[in-house]
């Protein structure tokens, strides 16, 4: 072991400067990693850090519907054997707020709650004025309001405000709430009001989107006795129990998928740097043969001669990482301050569980790439002292298939298993990762084969014919040739490149679509019956550009007799994940434009007594939910039972229309209590569209408008940063993956050198070795150009599909564009690095040969 | 000491087989100096190649010390060649990263060898080139690598010394610098020598002369001491 020490520290001593390509390859793809994955943990570790002040409590009961008596009892005796230290209660729900003061047309979407003396139960309320907030703030119709609200009504404390059809005083302005979520997911500003006085409101009862909660304290180690006794208790109620460790789980699940983006990303970077490391490492094995024989001949085990080297490319790695980590800072460091404080983060930089995962991802990629270009060690005869070339099969005198080494085998089989195991980590997903690396082994698969058509191919163009063709095939072609290293690196790296970039042009296209301007930019929502067509008039007289009303019912399914699966009861039901959700159902007679039958018939236009439900393919998916098969529904306490009859896409990204999980043929809910969703394209003009909304809560108090145009304008800001975030991802992985490619094809000009001084010295011109490697070099790159860019679809779709659940669109003119400029990128830098040896003497390369 | 019996060598060059050596026995007794001449392509090489281990013979078999070589894997080679072989090629083979003086240390580190930094001083001393250890091979003349060479084959003082055209890449002067350390070894240590040349002159220096010519025995010429040959054509 000292010995292999020793000699890994010599050989480093000499080489490192030929390896500095080995430790920036892996030093870009770790930084990658790290400041990407830190910068999403900094975000998440806020957010559930936050998640006890954000759910204002230890325990929530919830429920859509009014606490009745019998529920209220029923939760009153399980709470009465559990160490309760505070209780209170509290409704939230999305309405409009305008001001008292009629001369101003205005009105906004506000996210009220209505709250009890007790509340917080956690974290502290912070009011501009610099008062301590106390409940009698909010007693006889008192309000204390976001300060987005006072801009958007444009009031000020101490105005009035109507909510509901009844008036409320600003007393105060809220700069810090418990129980606030992020900005982006809101409706509109908090407006918090007396529980009671909200009781007593026209609002209390009416419409669908309240929230009843309950908010407990207790002790650590009550909680979860406590959340399983609550959920027994209320299992046939439709109430949800929820801990704030769950919130936390939330918030948390929802960055997941950003930051198993972004990881994935410095993965590819990472696996380029690993195929950068292979070539150079192929290329360093190249240059070796000789030490490595006279290491054999003077008594080395090839176990030490393979532990060398290995060491040398660990030590490598770690540099590399430790590289990697200081560019991470500096990228990380990078981001404007404005950004970060926009984001909330509290806690911002490196995060020591990335720099760790960066740290072992990049020893192990380096070691991982380095172990088939290292085995070659093993092969390795002191016999190539004596004589030059050494063909292994020929030696021995069998067939190359014979000779397969039986380590090399399992040293491929370990890195796919390494390859898959990392992918999946960093994707978040087993099947991501599983159709990544099948990917990645099928590109490879097919270079390989393509080197050794090629080299097939081109021999008979060797023999005669022009001098620079001829050396060029024979280049291609001669023992110990560069053809396969080269295709495999340039067409690996052109699929990951290519691949991520189509999947970034996916995904812009993606938010592109969500901003369409012929869709609806207003609803209303909470539309009584009798209030539907004086409504739809009110609202065209009003400017409306069309109107359209559709019925909508709560529903919750409670029984499922089919084919595959039978549910008997709520209780049943609620074991099946989202099924036991609560859904917006609707009925009409027609198919909307972003909706297409796929099983099934759809009804026609009459109506029907008996019920009959359309359903959306995600119910056959993940329940086994079948045309034929019967479900039972409670919509808002009547029991109504219908066959599905068809199941029905609905491509849910076209927003010009809404989507239901469940449509039901019109005639069976036509008795069932519910209310109507208005979709409103509305005037252009601001000062038109805030009459519209003024006007309508003026005449109907109880309904809700939701302007999307103020949404989408917040919206894009969102999509935006989005844009730019992805863009700018993107942009790093192509920036990183190209120079790491370059230098992968540099690298070879130490293979070309001494071939091209020996031709120098027998006389070829500067223009005939420029011509030849630029025939050897252009023919690599387009091969590698063609299989790699016909593969990248592949790897979009496995993204788009798998990992992002968005459509995939296959982007050809991406694949074929690519294979001219790698052919181009691959020759400009052969041609680059040539330049480079026709500029040395000849005989100084010789020598050092 | 080393014994080849019926040893033959034959490679495949393009569809063809061609033999470079032809079947072929041999004992070199402990101690010997045996000169082996021939020219370019006779399969001098081939022969020492045979003796260390390096190349494995097509039919045959090496015997060193009594233990038959062509039965070991590489690695037992490389052990065997390690303990008990030394061996200098005409194009010296330094490994260009270590200092002379670290390639005089590397078959000592690998054999464990005590104190193996005096005895790589002493080595150097002994070639004339103690102020030369810290050079890299590339910074040094061919004479000063072919020393370097033979400092490094007797490292761990083996039994056994190969030479394969040692001066074949020098000026007459060096090689007779080398001609005349190889002899010295030879004289102290009382190490068994194989020397390939193509100079005849040489080829004087050591006990018998054996003369290949495309690869079968021509001649065995006796200088001062016993040696039994019989070639087979």
């Amino acid at each position: 072991m000292k010995f292999v020490l020793r000699m890994a520290a010599r050989e480093m001593r000499a080489f490192w400067r030929r390896l500095l390509f080995f430790f920036i390859c892996v030093a870009i793809g770790v930084a990658a990693i790290v400041a990407l994955r830190s910068v999403i943990q900094n975000i998440r570790t806020t957010l559930v850090k936050e998640a006890k002040t954000l759910t204002a409590a230890d325990v929530i009961v919830q429920s859509s519907q009014p606490w009745s008596d019998d529920t209220r009892a029923l939760i009153d005796e399980r709470l009465s054997t559990t160490s309760i230290l505070a209780r209170t209660e509290s409704i939230e729900t999305a309405t409009m707020a305008r001001p008292a003061d009629d001369e101003k047309a205005v009105a906004t979407m506000i996210e009220l709650r209505a709250l009890q003396s007790e509340f917080p139960l956690y974290g502290e309320l912070l009011l501009e004025s610099g008062r301590h907030y106390s409940h009698e703030l909010l007693r006889e119709r008192g309000a204390v309001v976001r300060p987005k609200l006072l801009t958007r009504l444009g009031i000020e404390v101490g105005d009035e405000i109507t909510i509901g059809g009844q008036a409320y005083t600003v007393r105060d302005v809220i700069t810090k709430e418990p129980g606030q979520r992020l900005d982006i997911f809101r409706f509109g500003p908090r407006v918090l009001v007396d529980y009671d006085d909200f009781t007593n409101s026209e609002l209390f009862g009416v419409g669908g989107r309240v929230r009843y909660q309950i908010l407990l304290r207790t002790y650590e180690a009550s909680i979860e006795p406590l959340i399983k006794t609550l959920e027994q208790t209320l299992s046939s109620e439709y109430a949800w129990v929820r801990s704030y460790r769950e919130t936390g789980d939330r918030i948390g699940r929802r960055l997941e998928r950003a930051e198993n983006y972004l990881s994935l990303v410095g993965f590819v970077i990472v696996i380029l740097g690993g195929i950068g490391i292979w070539s150079v490492v192929g290329v360093f094995m190249r240059r070796k043969l000789r030490s490595i024989a006279i290491l054999k001949c003077v008594g080395a085990s090839t176990k030490q001669i393979f532990g060398i080297y290995l060491l040398q490319v660990s030590f490598l790695g770690l540099v590399g990482s430790v590289l990697g980590l200081g560019l991470a800072h500096f990228a990380v460091e990078a981001v404007p301050p404005g950004v970060v404080a926009g984001l909330k983060i509290e806690d911002y930089g490196l995060t020591w569980s990335a720099m760790l995962q960066g740290i072992g991802i990049g020893i192990l990629v380096s070691v991982l790439f380095s172990l088939i270009p290292l085995m070659e060690s093993r092969h390795i005869k002191p016999l190539l002292l004596l004589r030059q070339e050494v063909d292994r099969s020929a030696i021995q005198g069998r067939r190359r298939w014979e000779v397969v080494d039986r380590w090399e085998v399992l040293a491929a089989a370990t890195v796919l298993v390494a390859l898959l195991a990392l992918a999946s980590w960093q994707a978040g997903s087993l099947r991501v990762g599983i159709l990544v690396t099948i990917g990645f082994a099928a590109v490879a698969l097919v270079l390989h084969l393509t080197s050794t058509l090629l080299v097939r191919f081109v021999k008979p163009f060797g023999r005669k014919g022009w001098f620079p063709l001829r050396h060029a095939v024979l280049s291609l072609s001669r023992p110990g040739n560069q053809t396969r290293m080269v295709l495999l690196a340039v067409g690996l790296g052109t699929f990951f490149v290519l691949g991520t970039r189509g999947t970034e042009t996916n995904l812009l296209e993606q938010f592109t679509l969500e901003l369409r301007d012929d869709a609806p930019d207003m609803f209303l929502i909470d539309v009584q019956p009798d209030q539907a067509e004086p409504a739809e008039k009110l609202l065209m007289s009003l400017g409306a550009r069309e109107v359209r009303m559709v019925p909508v019912l709560r529903a919750r399914v409670t029984a499922v007799q089919g084919a595959e699966l039978n549910l008997e009861g709520y209780q049943e039901v609620r074991e099946h994940r989202w099924l036991g959700r609560e859904f917006t159902v609707t009925y009409r007679d027609h198919l909307d434009p972003n909706e297409h039958v796929v099983e099934g018939r759809f009804w026609d236009a009459s109506p029907s007594t008996e019920a009959e439900v359309s359903v959306e393919p995600g119910l056959q998916e993940d329940f086994g939910i079948q045309v034929g098969d019967t479900m039972r529904f409670d919509i808002l306490g009547r029991v109504v039972s219908a066959r599905v009859t068809s199941i029905r896409e609905v491509d849910w990204h076209d927003a010009r229309n809404g989507g239901f999980m469940f449509v039901f043929r019109p005639g069976a809910l036509a008795n069932a209590p519910h209310t109507f969703l208005a979709f409103v394209k509305a005037p252009f003009d601001p000062m038109a569209r805030a009459r519209m909304q003024r006007d309508v809560i003026s005449e109907y108090h109880n309904v809700s408008i939701v302007d999307l145009r103020d949404i989408l304008l917040t919206l894009h800001g969102v999509v935006e940063k989005l844009v730019l975030a992805i863009t700018l991802v993107g942009a790093i992985a192509l920036i990183s993956g190209a120079m790491i490619l370059v230098g992968s094809v540099a690298m070879t000009k130490f293979q070309r050198q001494y071939e091209s001084s020996i031709l120098r010295t027998l006389g070829a011109s500067g223009k005939t070795i420029r011509t030849i490697v630029l025939l050897e070099y252009g023919t690599l790159g387009a091969l590698a150009g063609a299989v790699g860019g016909l593969g990248a679809p592949l790897l979009t779709w496995v993204l788009c599909r798998h990992l992002f659940e968005i459509p995939w669109q296959p982007n050809f003119w991406l694949s074929l564009a690519g294979i001219p400029i790698t052919a181009l990128g691959v020759s400009i830098v052969c041609m680059v690095t040539t330049m480079d040896i026709l500029r040395k003497k000849p005989l100084a390369v010789l020598r050092a040969e | 000491m080393i014994e080849l019996n019926g040893v033959s060598k034959t490679v495949v060059s393009g569809p063809e087989q061609l033999t470079i050596l032809h079947t072929l026995d041999l004992h070199v007794p402990p101690g010997q100096f045996l000169s082996v001449v021939g020219p370019s392509g006779s399969g001098k090489s081939t022969l020492l190649g045979l003796m260390a281990g390096l190349d494995s013979p097509s039919a045959g078999n090496v015997v060193i010390d009594g233990d038959d070589i062509t039965v070991l894997d590489e690695d037992r080679l490389a052990r065997l060649r390690g303990d008990k072989i030394g061996f200098v090629f005409q194009f010296f083979h330094l490994i260009p990263s270590l200092t002379a003086y670290e390639n005089v240390l590397v078959p000592m580190e690998l054999a464990e060898a005590s104190s193996p930094a005096d005895k790589a001083n002493r080595l150097l001393e002994e070639m004339g080139l103690s102020d030369r250890g810290h050079h890299y091979p590339a910074q040094l003349s061919g004479g000063e690598q072919q020393r370097v060479a033979i400092a490094r084959a007797l490292a761990n003082d083996p039994s056994i010394l190969l030479a394969d055209e040692p001066t074949g890449n020098l000026d007459s002067s060096n090689g007779r610098h080398i001609i005349d350390l190889l002899v010295g070894v030879h004289r102290t240590r009382k190490t068994t020598i194989v020397l390939a040349t193509h100079d005849a002159e040489l080829a004087e220096q050591g006990d018998v002369s054996l003369t290949l010519r495309g690869g079968r025995v021509e001649n065995c010429r006796e200088l001062s001491k016993s040696v039994t040959t019989s070639g087979s054509s």
